[in-house]
């Protein structure tokens, strides 16, 4: 055979392979695409995770098991079942986590519970509004929530956390605890302290350890911090409202208080 | 009646309509000379039809007559300049398709490519065609600019073609780099923020010029707009333009060169007529033409189908950089060059100061000779560039010359921040939860109650604690104590939070750094 004829030959054979091919990928493309949309859902509730985690958990509670006398859980069956027939909301869940996540609450619906983190009740989100978000990190935030469903309703039961705060008997220092504890106990949703939280409802704390001595006569600083903690209306500081959890105490043990008011002296 | 009827003369004049037609339409050639070309029978009329096509057809007459044997010596060209326009046209055919579905805004962008994805027939291959198309477009025109630097064939009447062949290299890692931006995806932005934060640097004019480029002192919507025309008009316009003058110069005027040796040797007069015989468009190099053609398509598609997936990482976020973000990998060079001195100097003067070389190699190079041992200045220069520009490249990555502190090092291969790693490789089923402590756990059996184990997560912890003992053996972590906590966080969602704590040998205290990755069932990362 000639050059020529040798060419045409393997050509042909290597466009019937290229051609055959085609033909594979065409089956497969409907499944691919079916699996290409769930991996952008699940993908979705990743990046949602992730955002719940730096902008919610303060007021909603590390798993979204809400922070009574602040915000109010959005991992319960109520949420699921109830919730929209209450406010009566014409669309559906995920419509209504999104107007609520963009436009914030001005008020809170449940006062008495959940009066919120002041005024407005709970921020708005969404850029639009002068929030920090864009459109598809809150439509990623309410596939996160959502995604609750299954185990607000009972059909999932997840394995036992070995802890509420991963890790935190391993951690030796009392300070790395208290640090674990401010940081998971919701406390971090409304005070600030430099570098680590930035909330805004209630005092800010970056210096409390020094200025905690100054507050009431007659109290060290420890003692003034302690008391803030199990009775939060003792002392109400100039200038805020008396919104902080009356049952914070409730929630924590004996040890993890005493590691939460040392991490907070050490606060200078 | 019958005999009045003529059938012989009939059919004569039927074969006679339908040559002419056919003629028309070949330009000339006769049914019967393209039967005779797909034979490889010599022509069949004279004066040959086969050369008459190239002044009758447009097409053709763009296209060379003959080559000389020796000019299409495979060792010699490597078709190289061939599969450079080869995978042109690959773009351009997939490009057109791609731009039906894409939509330049920053809020569409993404979007429009996920919709490509999962509501596209023949989507995905597009893309992975059009990514890979580009990436082989800049290989193959860097090789053929070497190949064609180191066989001295941009000599004399040939150097203006080389200048061109340097514009089109320009426009080739212009068009490259425009379409980068255009997914919207992390990657996307942060590789071209850093490439246009270089113009920045270029001296009186930097903050005007990367404001025309961005549109605004940051890449948004309308540098996402300048950057798509950039992509789909003047760039493909421009290299079409030039690809023409480059390629016109070849076919037209100088031919491919003959290897160095038939010109400069004492070769036989055999040697040489047989070197200088021609090789004739019709029908030989058209075939390899269309051989290679198929050869190229079939490869691309096979390794888009199996093996090669184009990049796509979570929508671009002005307000989160990642930790190793890094340009294009055909500029690392020039990030490379960035992190040895001063930006306006090794961004701006140097590179302008290379392509300027570039375009004057053959006005620099007086030298006529054309094989290699009688222009030895000339062939170690190139090779020392070619070493000089891998190297670059290499310091280009963000491994080297930046410390990351240890424990962010550590946990940021686990699991980067965009891409894979090992971490998001290991199968959902493994991630069983639980405290794994370095040291502590025994890597072997992390998951007794599973009935076959979880080897790929024991893999991936015995790498973990390998790194940390190892960082705590050379001090930069004194006295660590690391985690790995795995918790089953909702239906279908586990949360893994590697984390590292350590003695900070400056001021003695405790310190920690940790990442919470989410990982979801159906994140399958094989895709």
């Amino acid at each position: 055979m000639s050059r020529v004829q040798l060419e045409i030959f393997f050509g042909m054979i290597l466009i019937t392979i290229t051609g055959a091919i085609l033909i594979f990928l065409g089956i497969n493309e409907e499944q691919r695409m079916a699996e290409f949309d769930k991996f952008q859902a699940a993908q979705k509730i990743e990046v949602g995770a992730e955002l719940y985690e730096i902008n919610c958990r303060g007021c909603h509670g590390l798993q979204g098991e809400g922070v009574l006398g602040l915000a109010p859980p959005l991992n319960d069956a109520y949420f699921f079942n109830g919730r929209l027939a209450e406010v009566g909301w014409q669309g559906d869940l995920e419509d209504y986590i999104i107007a609520t996540v963009s436009t914030g609450r001005q008020v809170s619906t449940r006062p008495e519970q959940y009066p919120g983190a002041g005024t407005p009740a709970m921020p708005t989100w969404s850029d639009r509004f002068g929030g920090p978000l864009r459109a598809d990190q809150i439509e990623a935030l309410a596939a996160f929530i959502i995604n609750w469903e299954a185990t607000a309703k009972g059909e999932v039961e997840l394995a036992e956390i070995p802890s509420a705060i991963p890790g935190i008997e391993d951690l030796d220092d009392p300070l790395a605890r208290g640090l674990a504890l401010y940081n998971a106990s919701g406390c971090a949703g409304c005070h600030a302290i430099t570098g680590i939280s930035v909330g805004a409802v209630g005092p800010d704390l970056t210096t409390i350890g020094t200025t905690a001595a100054a507050r009431v006569e007659g109290y060290t600083a420890e003692e003034y911090i302690r008391e803030s903690i199990i009775n939060p209306s003792a002392y109400i500081v100039e200038g805020y409202d008396d919104l902080m959890l009356k049952t914070f105490v409730e929630t924590i043990s004996e040890g993890e208080l005493d590691d939460l008011v040392a991490f907070l002296l050490a606060q200078e | 009646m019958l005999k009045a009827l003529n059938f012989t003369e009939l059919l004569d004049r039927a074969k006679e309509a339908i040559d002419t037609r056919v003629r028309i339409i070949t330009a000339g050639l006769s049914i019967n000379e393209l039967r005779a070309l797909l034979r490889g029978d010599p022509p069949t009329e004279k004066p040959n039809p086969r050369y008459k096509v190239h002044v009758t057809s447009f097409l053709f007459h763009i296209r060379p007559k003959f080559y000389q044997q020796a000019s299409t010596i495979f060792t010699h060209t490597w078709r190289l300049g061939f599969f450079t326009v080869f995978f042109f046209a690959i773009e351009i055919i997939t490009g057109l398709i791609l731009m039906i579905y894409y939509t330049p805004s920053p809020e569409e962008a993404y979007t429009s490519i996920l919709n490509l994805m999962s509501n596209v027939p023949y989507g995905k291959l597009l893309r992975d065609l059009h990514r890979l198309g580009a990436e082989g477009m800049v290989v193959f025109s860097v090789l053929h600019m070497l190949r064609t630097f180191l066989t001295g064939s941009y000599k004399k009447e040939r150097s203006f073609t080389w200048l061109t062949g340097v514009v089109l290299l320009i426009i080739t890692l212009g068009l490259s780099f425009s379409g980068y931006l255009l997914p919207w995806d992390q990657l996307a932005y942060w590789a071209v923020t850093i490439g246009t934060s270089m113009v920045e640097a270029a001296p009186i004019f930097g903050t005007e010029a990367n404001l025309l480029l961005r549109g605004a002192p940051d890449i948004g919507a309308d540098g996402l707009l300048r950057f798509y025309l950039l992509h789909i008009v003047l760039l493909p316009f421009l290299g079409v333009l030039l690809l023409s003058i480059h390629y016109y110069k070849v076919a037209r005027e100088h031919s491919i060169s003959l290897p160095a040796k038939y010109e400069e040797e004492d070769l036989s007069q055999d040697v040489l007529k047989t070197a200088k015989k021609r090789v004739d468009f019709l029908p030989d190099l058209i075939t390899h033409e269309v051989f290679l053609t198929s050869l190229g398509l079939f490869v691309m598609i096979f390794i888009s189908a199996f093996f090669y997936s184009a990049p796509l990482e979570n929508i671009a976020n002005p307000q989160q950089t990642p930790l190793d973000t890094k340009a294009p990998w055909y500029f690392w060079w020039l990030q490379g060059m960035l992190k040895l001195g001063d930006k306006t100097l090794m961004g701006i003067i140097l590179p302008t100061i290379v392509f300027g070389l570039l375009f004057a190699v053959p006005y620099i190079d007086r030298n006529p000779h054309r094989r290699a041992y009688k222009r030895p200045v000339a062939v170690a220069l190139g090779l020392l560039a070619t070493i000089t520009v891998v190297v670059l490249s290499y310091m280009g990555l963000p491994q080297y010359a930046i410390e990351t502190p240890a424990a962010t090092r550590i946990i940021q291969d686990l699991a980067p921040e965009e891409g894979l790693g090992e971490l998001r490789a290991i199968p959902f089923e493994q991630l069983q939860p639980g405290i794994y402590q370095v040291n502590v756990s025994d890597p072997d059996n992390l998951c007794p109650e599973m009935l076959w184990g979880c080897p790929e997560l024991e893999v991936v912890f015995s790498e973990y604690s390998e790194r940390i003992n190892e960082a705590e053996e050379e001090g930069r972590l004194p006295e660590v104590e690391a985690l790995m906590v795995i918790e089953e966080w909702q239906a279908d969602l586990v949360k893994v939070t590697p984390r590292i704590i350590w003695t900070d040998p400056e001021s003695g205290d405790r310190k920690t750094y940790e990442q919470h990755i989410f990982l979801h069932r159906d994140h399958n990362r094989s895709h």
